[in-house]
């Protein structure tokens, strides 16, 4: 009875496991079936917790409240912690449990297009609507030529600087990507500071550790300003690429700064440069109300250091897409959702918040501080200068192997190990994963 | 039930009221038990043999190709894996024996009838009660290169001795065992003042009159009559120790590290599994794991063994 029990529960499992394997290949690249007619009452909504939380939360309330409301649509909308949100996502796709709507970070947004989890805008986006899009908005929507989702906001990356403490030193002041400054200049300037007092003059925010984004987006402009790039963008590889002479030769000097304490690697929050100990701060658009209000009159934001082909920075920044339940579900509603979230003034509500940039041409037409001489007109310049200037992630399905070999590479680097030992073998677990996921085929 | 009459007939199932066999009945009273162990334990490891045996990603529109041992192998041949078990064998051989002895000196301390033991037994467990994630941030903050630890040493070394903890490699780990050890001693203490609250206070005082000392009665009578409890102590610690993962998620800045020396083996698998979504390869390290840790706990069982009773 035993036996013949086992041997009965064990072919359920075989039988069970290997359905399970055999579901693991869903279809890729659906396109949402737009028709205009909203037919649910309800949707749900997935967004990450980050300081545009509340302005999400409002944005979603104003949206039951007007527009929703006139076409009989609520939308519940759950805000899930920015650390562990992109973890989180990939086990709802995984489980086929994602909501209609969701917020993603960018960069992943090959990832969930490969894998058939969120569909394409093609058939829902109007024209006109489209076409208010700033380019750089589009190209990182874009997967496999069709548009997959759209962000209210794109991301401006730079040097925040106290004025007073660069005039200390007789620094330059760049006026825009153009004439950033030199890697060598960085580094006279950063031990000129040193020498005035400052013990660790530039803050990279080393503390926002690897969970999320960071290490990438913000450091590897570093490698495409060298010249070089994460991965060849043609056949999504690294090695060559990553591992490059150019590429060592910047992250050694970037160590150095490190070694020599130009970086502070100590700080765990953001005082160091609100007190105005590290007078300089590399770090994204989301600081500069905190930093504005610090240092008022006296912030300058300046490009990236140039490191050789000219000062790059990164672009796209958290976007919203239809998943594929929501595309069976109704694709128009999360689509009115989505039109919502691109309005000009849902924009400016949010962007006034994280001090990122519009997304639109006519929402940031209305934003003094972009405008002409404004404060952030750097972060316009660097996008509208895309992909020249801002330089997009790799848009490849590989990207979260390719983010996190980087980030553990450069977490490395940055506590003194050996930057080619480093590179190479982040850049054999790039090239695995490729090779193990047949090249990543668009579907 | 005690109005049962004796019977002889031990090998026939006995007839019960509603004339259910009692192996039927045996059956139904494993049913809901056993139904949850199938599903929650025995099929995801079913799940992760077979996944381990495939290519699987966590979202992939590829189909999912057997490719037999090759998971096992690119793992076996990777450094990061060696490095990874060795943390945890490294973390296990300090923890272990510093938190049962830490914890049998604990609950012989507040063993004894002194004033104000309920107090230092509450204190010495509360760290139990803190979850993990809390207790790690407000770790980080102590652990600080300017936090209270490193005031503590500067004061007493002349500021000789203040590593930055969390971010060197060589000190990363002992930060992880300190509050490891800080968190799991309590329980530990526990156990074993119930075991020590066990033995007869009888033979204490026939050794005091054989004038046997504190010392010796506490070698002679002390260790072996909570020996179960010392042995079921030193197991459940070395299994948790093996599956360390909170910590050295939460305390360095990134996961593992820095430079791998944090890097346990859970932390790898979550790695592989879900930062890079390679299922398939995270399953063969659970797998391997798996393996390497029951091998440990048989050996641990031959050298060791609980005495009946």
């Amino acid at each position: 009875m035993n036996k013949r029990l086992a041997g009965r529960i064990g072919l359920v499992f075989v039988a069970f496991a290997m359905v399970l394997g055999a579901c693991g290949g869903s279809e890729g690249g659906t396109a949402a079936a737009c028709d205009g007619e909203i037919d649910v009452d309800t949707i749900e909504a997935w967004a990450h917790e980050g300081s545009e939380a509340d302005a999400y939360r409002q944005m979603i309330d104003d949206f039951n409240a007007t527009a929703g409301s006139e076409v009989g649509l609520t939308v519940n909308l759950t805000l899930v912690p920015e650390g562990q949100y992109t973890d989180q996502v990939n086990a709802a796709a995984a489980a086929g449990d994602l909501p209609a709507l969701l917020d993603f970070d960018g960069p992943n947004l090959a990832n969930l297009a490969w894998g058939g989890n969120i569909v394409s805008l093609e058939e829902c986006i109007p024209d006109d609507v489209r076409g208010n899009l700033l380019s750089s908005i589009v190209s990182a929507g874009t997967y496999a030529e069709e548009l997959y989702a759209v962000g209210s906001f794109d991301s401006g990356l730079g040097l925040y600087a106290w004025r007073s403490a660069l005039d200390e030193v007789g620094a330059r002041i760049p006026t825009g990507p153009d004439d950033a400054w030199t890697a060598e200049e960085t580094e006279q300037i950063l031990r000129d500071l040193q020498a005035a007092g400052y013990e660790h003059p530039l803050d990279i925010k080393v503390w926002y550790g690897t969970q999320g984004e960071w290490m990438t987006y913000g450091f590897s402009p570093i490698l495409q300003s060298a010249g070089t790039d994460l991965v060849n963008r043609d056949t999504l590889e690294a090695d060559g690429t990553l591992n490059s002479p150019e590429a060592v030769e910047a992250l050694t000097r970037f160590q150095t700064w490190a070694e020599e304490g130009l970086i502070d690697t100590e700080a765990v929050d953001d005082t160091n440069f609100t007190s105005g100990a590290a007078p300089i701060s590399w770090v994204g658009h989301w600081m500069y109300n905190p930093y504005k209000e610090a240092a008022g009159d006296d912030l300058v934001v300046l490009p990236l250091p140039d490191w050789g082909d000219g000062s790059k920075t990164g672009l796209g920044s958290w976007m919203w897409a239809i998943t594929s339940a929501g595309a069976e579900i109704d694709p128009d509603a999360a689509w009115a959702v989505i039109e919502y979230a691109i309005s000009d003034e849902s924009i400016i509500s949010i962007t006034d918040v994280n001090g990122a940039v519009p997304a639109t041409q006519s929402a940031l037409a209305q934003a003094d501080a972009f405008a002409e001489g404004g404060e952030l007109e750097i972060f316009k310049i660097q996008l509208e200068g895309a992909p020249d200037i801002a330089v997009p992630r790799p848009i490849t399905p590989g990207y979260p192997t390719v983010t996190s070999e980087f980030w553990g590479a450069m977490d490395e680097i940055l506590l003194g190990a050996d930057v080619q030992t480093a590179l190479d073998e982040a850049a054999a677990a790039i090239d695995a994963d490729v090779d193990a996921n047949e090249g990543y085929p668009a579907p | 039930m005690t109005t049962v009459a004796p019977t002889d007939a031990v090998d026939e199932p006995r007839e019960s009221p509603k004339g259910m066999s009692e192996t039927r009945v045996a059956w139904m009273f494993v049913l809901p038990g056993g139904s949850m162990l199938l599903l929650f334990i025995v099929l995801p490891f079913a799940l992760a043999i077979w996944f381990s045996l495939t290519n699987q990603r966590l979202i992939s529109p590829l189909q999912t190709r057997f490719v037999g041992l090759d998971n096992y192998m690119s793992e076996l041949a990777d450094p990061v894996f060696w490095k990874s078990l060795w943390n945890n064998f490294r973390f296990a051989a300090f923890v272990v024996p510093f938190q049962t002895v830490f914890a049998l000196a604990l609950a012989v301390m507040v063993n004894q009838r002194v004033r104000g033991r309920t107090v230092f037994r509450t204190i010495f467990f509360t760290p139990i009660t803190v979850v993990m994630a809390a207790a790690a941030t407000i770790w980080v903050l102590l652990f600080n290169v300017n936090g209270l630890v490193n005031g503590f040493f500067e004061a007493i070394t002349f500021g000789n001795f203040a590593p930055d903890w969390l971010n060197d490699p060589t000190w990363a780990m002992w930060a992880i065992i300190v509050v490891s050890v800080w968190q799991g001693v309590g329980f530990q203490m526990v156990i074993l003042l119930a075991a020590l609250q066990d033995v007869p206070s009888e033979l204490y005082e026939a050794a005091s009159i054989d004038g046997a000392d504190a010392w010796r009665q506490f070698r002679s009578i002390t260790v072996p009559g909570i020996r179960n409890a010392l042995i079921f102590v030193f197991t459940v610690t070395t299994i948790l120790a093996m599956r360390l993962f909170d910590q050295p998620t939460l305390m360095p800045r990134s996961p593992g590290g820095p430079l791998d020396s944090t890097r346990t083996t859970m932390v790898h698998m979550v790695d592989v599994g879900f930062g890079r979504q390679a299922i398939g390869r995270g399953s063969a390290i659970a797998i391997l794991f798996f393996v390497i840790v029951l091998a440990l706990t048989i050996i641990q069982r031959r050298f060791v063994r609980e005495e009946a009773g």
